[in-house]
């Protein structure tokens, strides 16, 4: 259900955009960690199919909107500030930086119940070598991908975005 | 080898001793006249961790995938041969007499206080190397005798000059240590590396002049950054008669165990099994917990150097060779023995029992040599000869238990210096490590971290919590650009220094045992009473003083706190936190550095050490008690080269006396 007939898009490709918007990588930085489809399922899992379409169709229509527009004011007023989605976005972009499942915040528990998931974790030692925190950082993932020897000795420098 | 006995010689631990020892007695006595070629059995209490590179593979995998990344995270214990972890150190309650009402047993250690014992140390193949950080200063001459010098603490029965050669074999033959000694200027060696270092080698180092097997590892941008910010700086501290103390800061690069370009004529030694992998240091800054390209040495090596040249069975060729067979998951219980209370005797054998986790019950051994080592780290010897009623005379097993306290400080440069890059830490600041004032406080070393707030503020974790949000409200903060752009800002410019206090011996500082606490096996657990001297309490306001004037120096003298982000001084004490410390008022935070030391401490009289200076027990003279536990005193440098020059006069020492028909 877009304008001018465009194809609606998945669930997981909303879950990508949404993504984009919250992390500020780009899309192809995203794919490239290769772990779209894993964070889709782990959040599909922890908050349940129910409440990620939900979300995901409140995510469709903000990203659209601020796509006529072109800003982000739509997905910051409909999703980032609303407390109904808040602690599952907080959730995933700790999620995409750190690699890590970090328990919804706030009254989520309250309202929606919790799952066995929803317990801090490492998600995998891939997620862990793929936090966009490290890239964010200009430095690399302690213990996985070694910039070579003397690397550090140079000047720091952070990749332009 | 003899002829009653199962082996020439037991080594009781898998660590960096166990096989200094085993490698030197091997090739000093095939070199002497007759050779001889001793069979030697070492037994590990812990998992056979890996020889091949492949395996070693898992355990990087392990820790990536570890929620708490401590040092042991990826090494996995057993309840049969538990270890200590840093994540159980919980604090003692005391009662108002000054004796533990409470003690705290969450983990391995059971901790009677009135502080917790900070450290921990691997129970695995390879030991602790598996998870140290490389540092490989030698100890000052003063530090050798500090009784004379300071009029403080014990001397040893040896001098630096003493044990100079057995330093550059430990930095050339065993670990492989990159420095430049130009780069070397510490107080009290007069001024000139190249004298200190000033090699009786001549054979080797034309000239005595000496140098390290490899070119200094580079130090960070951090620390270029730190040299030419606080140029010039000379911090200033008064003593308690009002004289002040000059110390000019200086970054030193600092020797370390990590592979980097070789002299002429030294071969690099890369990981186990894969001699290509590790050649050099790649900057994968993970040294602690674990390195995943093996540049950094660990005991690993060379056991599997052990193994691969001198496997324990007949060689094929008939020719002879010495024999090494490596068990893992075997725990000695009992050290047997002759000793009669405050006599001398012999030891008979040991009891071990061999662990299998599948269900099965474990399996007792006993097994004999003519020659016996104890090299199972600090602790582990003291509790075992503890609970062997063995060596112990003079009353000293267990006791003068030290470590480095230390100090942290941490602060945001007002610029990104590149943090989260490069080894742990690549320099110091030597000034403190030694002078007049000695004899009224300890001394210090001041180590560069290179890993922003990991240590200190658990970052760049907690940095991401405080910007992204959550918690009661479970709001958004920053998200989107915004978000990378900040933490790109903040991340970069995090540093921090460990201030690492010497700790004097004190007898009440000790390791014993109590019935009360045994592990899955039935062994006794270290039962632990620990505390600060006011030796080594004074020089926390040194310390935080000196700190708070180069920070000022730095321009960050302001104090901040998270989750506020701008240039200052992050440093702050928590007094509810286990490590807290309270002197003239002021809470500190102490942490351990894994420096195990000084529970059978060396000297010449058996009335007042438990080892000679060759680490052999003056009650059981077929008795070596070998280790960091030796050391008398700790002095300012990380113990493990000094662990090693131990080891290999020891081994030498074994190596002349071997007897047996065999040769």
């Amino acid at each position: 259900m877009t304008d001018h007939g465009t194809p609606t898009p998945s669930p997981q490709q909303i879950f990508t955009e949404l993504s984009v918007a919250l992390t500020g990588f780009d899309r192809a930085e995203l794919a490239g960690t290769g772990l779209i489809e894993t964070y889709y399922t782990t959040l599909l899992r922890i908050i349940g199919e129910r409440e990620a379409g939900h979300l995901f169709l409140a995510a469709a229509e903000a990203l659209a909107a601020d796509r006529r527009n072109h800003d982000g004011e739509a997905l910051r007023r409909q999703v980032v500030e609303n407390p109904r989605y808040a602690p599952v976005i907080v959730s995933l972009i700790k999620l995409w930086y750190l690699g890590s499942w970090y328990p919804l915040s706030g009254g989520y528990r309250d309202i929606n119940g919790s799952t066995a998931e929803d317990v801090e974790h490492v998600v995998s030692p891939q997620a862990y070598r793929e936090g966009l925190v490290w890239i964010a950082a200009g430095a690399h993932p302690m213990g996985a991908k070694p910039p070579g020897f003397g690397s550090w000795a140079e000047p720091p420098s952070l990749p332009v975005f | 080898m003899s002829t009653s006995n199962d082996y020439d010689i037991v080594i009781v631990g898998g660590g960096i001793s166990a096989a200094t020892i085993a490698k030197t007695v091997i090739e000093k006595a095939a070199a002497q006249t007759p050779p001889r070629h001793p069979r030697i059995l070492i037994l590990e209490a812990g998992r056979a961790t890996a020889m091949s590179a492949d395996k070693y593979d898992t355990y990087v995998g392990a820790f990536q995938e570890a929620l708490a990344k401590v040092p042991n995270s990826p090494y996995p214990a057993s309840s049969s041969a538990p270890q200590p972890d840093v994540l159980d150190i919980g604090r003692p309650i005391m009662g108002p007499d000054g004796t533990t009402k409470v003690p705290s047993d969450n983990g391995y250690f059971v901790q009677m206080g009135p502080l917790p014992f900070g450290s921990d140390y691997a129970r695995s193949l390879g030991g602790t190397t598996l998870h140290w950080l490389g540092t490989c200063l030698r100890m000052l001459p003063n530090d050798f005798r500090m009784r004379d010098a300071y009029r403080h603490s014990v001397n040893w029965p040896l001098s630096y000059e003493d044990l100079k050669p057995y330093y550059e074999r430990a930095e050339w033959d065993i670990i492989g240590v990159s420095a430049n000694v130009e780069d070397q200027v510490y107080p009290g060696i007069g001024g000139d590396p190249a004298k200190f270092f000033k090699s009786a080698n001549t054979a080797k180092f034309p000239d005595g002049v000496y140098h390290f097997p490899m070119e200094r590892i580079p130090s960070s941008y951090l620390d270029q950054y730190l040299a030419k910010k606080s140029a010039g700086l000379v911090v200033e501290l008064t003593d308690r008669e009002g004289r002040p103390h000059t110390f000019p800061v200086e970054l030193s690069n600092t020797p370390v165990g990590r592979n980097s370009q070789p002299a002429e004529g030294y071969q690099v030694i890369g990981a186990v099994g894969n001699f290509d992998q590790g050649q050099r240091c790649e900057g994968n800054s993970s040294c602690i917990p674990i390195c995943p390209a093996q540049a950094k040495y660990n005991a690993l090596k060379t056991l599997y150097e052990l193994i691969v040249k001198y496997p324990d069975r007949d060689p094929a060729d008939g020719a002879r060779k010495a024999r090494v067979a490596i068990r893992s998951q075997c725990v000695v219980s009992r050290v047997r023995h002759t000793q009669q209370k405050d006599g001398t005797g012999t030891v008979t054998g040991l009891t071990y029992r061999t662990w299998f986790d599948d269900g099965s019950a474990p399996v007792d051994h006993t097994v004999t040599a003519d020659t016996y080592v104890l090299a199972a780290n600090a602790i582990e010897n003291a509790t075992l000869l503890l609970a062997s009623g063995a060596a112990n005379t003079s009353d000293q097993v267990g006791r003068n238990l030290m470590d480095h306290p230390l100090l942290l400080t941490w602060g945001l440069l007002e610029d990104g210096v590149g943090a989260y890059r490069g080894p742990g830490s690549t320099s110091g600041i030597p000034a403190f490590r030694d002078g007049s004032f000695r004899s009224e406080r300890t001394a210090f070393r001041v180590e560069i971290g290179n890993w922003g707030w990991n240590f200190p503020e658990n970052a760049p974790y907690d940095t991401v919590h405080d910007l992204v949000g959550g918690g009661e409200s479970g709001a958004v903060g920053l998200y989107g650009r915004a978000l990378r752009e900040r933490l790109g800002e903040i991340l970069p410019a995090q540093f921090r220094i460990a201030w690492e206090l010497e700790q004097d011996p004190e007898p009440t500082n000790r390791v014993t045992i109590d019935d009360r606490y045994k592990d899955a096996l039935g062994n006794h657990r270290p039962v632990i009473h620990y505390d600060l001297s006011p030796y080594v309490r004074d020089s926390l306001p040194w310390a935080a003083e000196a700190s708070r004037q180069l920070f000022t120096q730095l321009g960050i003298g302001d104090q901040v706190r998270r989750p506020e982000y701008r240039p200052g001084d992050y440093t702050h004490y928590d007094p509810n936190d286990p490590s807290a410390v309270t002197h003239d008022g002021v809470t500190y935070w102490v942490r351990g550095a894994g420096h195990v030391v000084g529970t059978h401490r060396m000297g010449d009289d058996p009335t007042t050490s438990v080892v000679d200076s060759h680490q052999r027990s003056h009650d059981l003279p077929n008795l070596y008690i070998v280790g960091c536990g030796s050391m008398p005193t700790l002095g300012t440098s990380n113990p493990t080269l000094t662990m090693t020059a131990l080891a290999l006069r020891t081994g030498d020492r074994i190596a002349e006396q071997l007897k047996g028909n065999d040769a």
